[in-house]
């Protein structure tokens, strides 16, 4: 079966005529960021085909979403993508809004911008750690993890959880920041950009990450196109297309950010983007900090949020791996008829095959990294 | 120039080299478990608590939790002091293989103080035997007998 | 002492009994020195990353090593029903044994006429560099047996990529040793250790700049001799999972483990010795500072002070290496050993020729 999917390899002849090797990357491997099983065909180390093989972690979120109604299912959303919990909340939430017709009140907005960008920070940290594990240095895993503490500290005392948050409802947010939050954060990320520096001095330089990392991975924004490809790895290709800024959400429309962009297909320039992205981030929140407007919290909603009949919204927001869509159908009654949701990763992780074909295994390891997917996601 | 002087004496690696030399001095992150623990903050949600008394046994809780796993049964009683209808709760039971620790149901509790609350500040649920603590009733869910490190604390 | 000598005969005492006391105390002390550098890189490892090491078994974690050698001991040892049997046995012996063998040429301190009684080192071999060279080349085949009896894909790759990256890093390793051997004028290696002392500095910072290249060069090969980071493709655990040591376990998997370290010291140790003036100490020509000789130590251990000190600094250059820097891809370490660590080798060579001829 597996051999008429895998493509371009029919003809290929291999050198002194040997047979390849069929290797199986499997679901258990320390590199595989999940559960991803990957069916390569290498010739020594130069790989010939690859054949991604995904499901492994697939729990029905989106049959859950059918039995219960909408509040209930923000702590469901939380887990496919974990890593980034409060932008997989906020695009639902957004789009149930979407689909009754709520009106957030601004600090609401603010507040959600604020969660959702240092969201953005962990993740983009994690993905420095593992990112940087995989190709051989272990100590930015724990300086960038070190950073992390304070982000997670700062959601938990927020929303009461570290990881999966349900920190957002539909209508606005269910609680009001505590009192020092506001210091605390802007504290941490007024002492952020140092330490984004730190990591930087240890990995941008160095001429061993960059032989690493240099014409490795290349994606050409064709393909990119294609595949339907989103987030960093398009901005890193060259294509400049940031939903924060095409189509703006919350609070984006009122600070000020640039959207990094670079133009070389490779890895390295997707670390610079992503790299970028974070001191972004970090002064989007001091921006909505320091505007933060008084206010309500929660918009005013019926008791029972019922959809209307026949309603139907896809609202999509941009989260750390790139477009989180939710396409809610709604059928009268207060459960949505049916939720499909648009993971980032699943489209990113088509791309794998073309850009590791005629790579050496070492290179897979990096792409995989920098393709920055989590299995939650692609499998839901 | 100045690059090919930069490549030659390797003055990259010695500056990653540097970065990471510096952090040997600097004050180790590592919390040394049992001895010190890190104290979550107010709003975690950890391990829950019921309160009997203040209950009113609307069942809104059981409604709102997204996998369903609170099990509430209740009837009607009159008081023989005050010779008033009132309820009475049968079974208020938990399935603690499946909560997620969502906070909904604490969300949903419509009286002030709550009746049942997350926020007791305990994440240290293991217990030694596959059967216990995995179903949690309502003697437990009161008493705690089973959770010696919790706050007693009510929610604000 | 004496009374031994008289009853065996002075022969025996001299080509018998002392070197193997000496080799007895040198196996043990050098098993120990392995073990706490085991312990030592996981500490330091961790101070480097704002952790602590470990630091539960024993005051700050110092017994770690021997429950870690009480843990392998007692571990099932698994053997793959199909793999090779004698090769998957011979294969971590071949490790270890040529590089703890290399110890016995090295000298820890003066030889017998200056203190008078007794020498530094186990014995003195006239072609003592082409020694090392030699039983360091050894050491590749326990790596491609271990790899290839296995019967595991993975360390399959993992053995033949060791394999290829020690044989092209021997070359670079063995030019950068002739540098020494052109200064000294002599193969063995206490006579180069002597020749540092007579020329008055040591080796590293003679004929500026070739003596700093060869040693940078002979430091760099070592780093990949013995496959550690950034050279440690091999062992890679996020590709590889353990490359050729994945399917051994117990005991087999201590030896192997044992042998990388090993290696380690050894080339540690014969940094110290070609190039970095061995036991003797710094500015040895400087009469000042002779008080720095450490004479009042018994015997003339002085000397062992001062090389283990240069050694620890060795090893902490390792593990500080390790902390920092991001592996090589396998093609990018050959690409280096070949294209540009040779020609440097030969610059090298040249260059100390040149200086030697001009000089004298």
């Amino acid at each position: 079966m597996t051999d008429e999917i895998l493509t371009g390899a029919d003809q290929y002849e291999t050198l002194f005529g040997v047979e390849e090797m069929e290797l199986n990357f499997g679901p258990q491997h320390p590199a595989t960021h999940g559960v991803l099983r990957l069916k390569m065909k290498i010739d020594g180390e130069r790989i010939v085909d690859c054949y991604p093989i995904i499901g492994y972690l697939h729990r029905g979120t989106e049959k859950l979403f059918e039995l219960h109604p909408f509040f209930q299912n923000v702590p469901h959303t939380d887990r496919m993508d974990y890593v980034a919990a409060a932008t997989n909340n906020l695009a639902y939430v957004g789009a149930v809004e979407k689909l009754l017709g709520l009106v957030v009140p601004p600090r609401a907005r603010y507040i959600r911008t604020i969660l959702s960008e240092l969201q953005r920070i962990s993740s983009h940290l994690l993905w420095l750690a593992t990112h940087a594990i995989d190709i051989g240095a272990m100590t930015p895993f724990f300086y960038t993890f070190r950073e992390r503490e304070l982000v997670l500290d700062l959601f938990e005392e927020y929303c009461g959880a570290r990881l999966t948050l349900n920190c957002m409802r539909p209508g606005g947010q269910p609680y009001d920041l505590t009192v020092g939050w506001a210091e605390k954060s802007a504290a941490f990320v007024d002492s952020f950009p140092a330490k984004v520096d730190e990591y930087e001095g240890l990995l941008t330089e160095n001429r061993i990450w960059k032989k690493r990392t240099i014409g490795i991975g290349m994606l050409p924004p064709e393909v990119a196109l294609e595949y339907g490809v989103t987030g960093p790895m398009l901005r890193g290709s060259g294509i400049q297309w940031d939903i924060r800024k095409a189509m703006p959400y919350e609070a984006y429309d009122e600070v000020e950010f640039e959207v990094p962009v670079f133009t070389n297909c490779d890895t390295y320039d997707r670390y610079l983007v992503r790299m970028e992205e974070m001191r972004q981030s970090a002064s989007i929140v001091k921006q909505c900090l320091d505007k933060l407007p008084e206010g309500p919290i929660m918009a005013k909603r019926p008791r029972v949020l019922k959809a209307p009949k026949e309603g139907e919204v896809y609202h999509s927001v941009e989260g750390p791996k790139g477009e989180i869509g939710f396409y809610i159908v709604g059928d009268g009654t207060a459960n949505p008829y049916r939720c499909r949701v648009r993971p980032p990763s699943l489209y990113n992780i088509q791309v794998l095959p073309e850009m590791v074909r005629g790579g050496l295994i070492a290179d897979l390891v990096a792409v995989i990294g920098t393709t920055d997917i989590v299995l939650g996601e692609v499998d839901r | 120039m100045k690059r090919l002087l930069d490549k030659i004496m390797l003055l990259d690696l010695f500056a990653g080299l540097g970065i990471t030399f510096r952090h040997l001095w600097k004050r180790k992150v590592t919390v040394q478990y049992p001895e010190e623990r890190m104290e979550p903050a107010h709003r975690f949600r950890g391990m829950f608590r019921l309160d009997e008394d203040r209950c009113i046994k609307c069942t809104l809780c059981a409604r709102d939790c997204p996998i369903d796993i609170i099990y509430i049964d209740w009837h009607q009683e009159v008081n023989p002091e005050t010779e008033k209808k009132e309820k009475l709760l049968d079974r208020f039971d938990i399935d603690i293989q499946r909560c997620m620790f969502c906070g909904l149901c604490e969300e949903a509790c419509p009286t002030t103080p709550k009746s049942i609350w997350l926020t007791s500040k305990t994440y240290e649920l293991a217990s030694y035997e596959r059967w216990q603590n995995l179903f949690v009733d309502m003697e437990e869910l009161q008493d705690w007998k089973i959770r010696p490190k919790y706050t007693d604390e009510e929610i604000a | 002492m004496e009374g031994i000598k008289e009853v065996i005969g002075p022969t025996l005492f001299h080509y018998a009994l002392a070197p193997a006391l000496k080799i007895a105390v040198l196996l043990v002390a050098v098993l120990t020195l392995i073990a706490y550098t085991t312990f030592a890189e996981r500490k330091i490892l961790g101070f480097l990353q704002v952790r602590t090491g470990p630091n539960r078994v024993g005051p700050w974690g110092v017994l770690q090593p021997i429950a870690d050698v009480a843990k392998l001991l007692v571990k099932q040892d698994i053997m793959p029903t199909q793999a090779v049997r004698w090769a998957y046995v011979l294969a971590p012996c071949l490790v270890v044994g040529p590089a703890l063998v290399i110890f016995s040429v090295i000298p820890f301190g003066p030889s017998a006429e200056v203190t008078g009684n007794m020498n530094w080192f186990i014995t003195d071999v006239n072609v003592g560099l082409l020694f090392v060279v030699a039983m360091a080349t050894i050491g590749v085949y326990g790596l491609i047996l271990g790899g290839w009896a296995s019967n595991n894909k993975f360390s399959l790759l993992g053995g033949l990529r060791s394999a290829a990256q020690m044989i092209s890093y021997e070359v670079p390793q063995g030019f950068s040793l002739v540098v020494p051997l052109l200064m000294a004028g002599t193969m063995s290696l206490s006579g180069i250790v002597d020749a540092q002392i007579e020329q008055g500095r040591w080796f590293v910072f003679a004929f500026f700049p070739f003596g700093l290249l060869a040693f940078f060069i002979y430091f760099v090969a070592g780093v990949a001799e013995s496959n550690r980071n950034p050279f440690d493709l091999p062992e890679a655990e996020s590709e590889l999972v353990a490359g050729f040591h994945t399917e051994y376990s117990g005991m087999r998997f201590a030896l192997f483990f044992l042998g990388e370290y090993a290696n380690m010291i050894v080339i540690s140790a014969v940094a110290v010795t070609l190039f970095l003036g061995g036991w003797s100490r710094p500015f040895s020509s400087v009469e000042s500072l002779s008080f720095l000789d450490l004479g009042f130590l018994p015997g003339g251990m002085g000397g062992l002070v001062w090389f283990t000190l240069k050694l620890l600094v060795f090893l902490f250059v390792y593990i500080w290496f390790r902390g920092t820097f991001p592996r090589y891809r396998f093609d990018q370490l050959m690409d280096l050993g070949w294209k540009w660590m040779i020609p440097a080798a030969l610059i090298a060579i040249a260059g100390t020729g040149l200086f030697k001829i001009l000089i004298r």
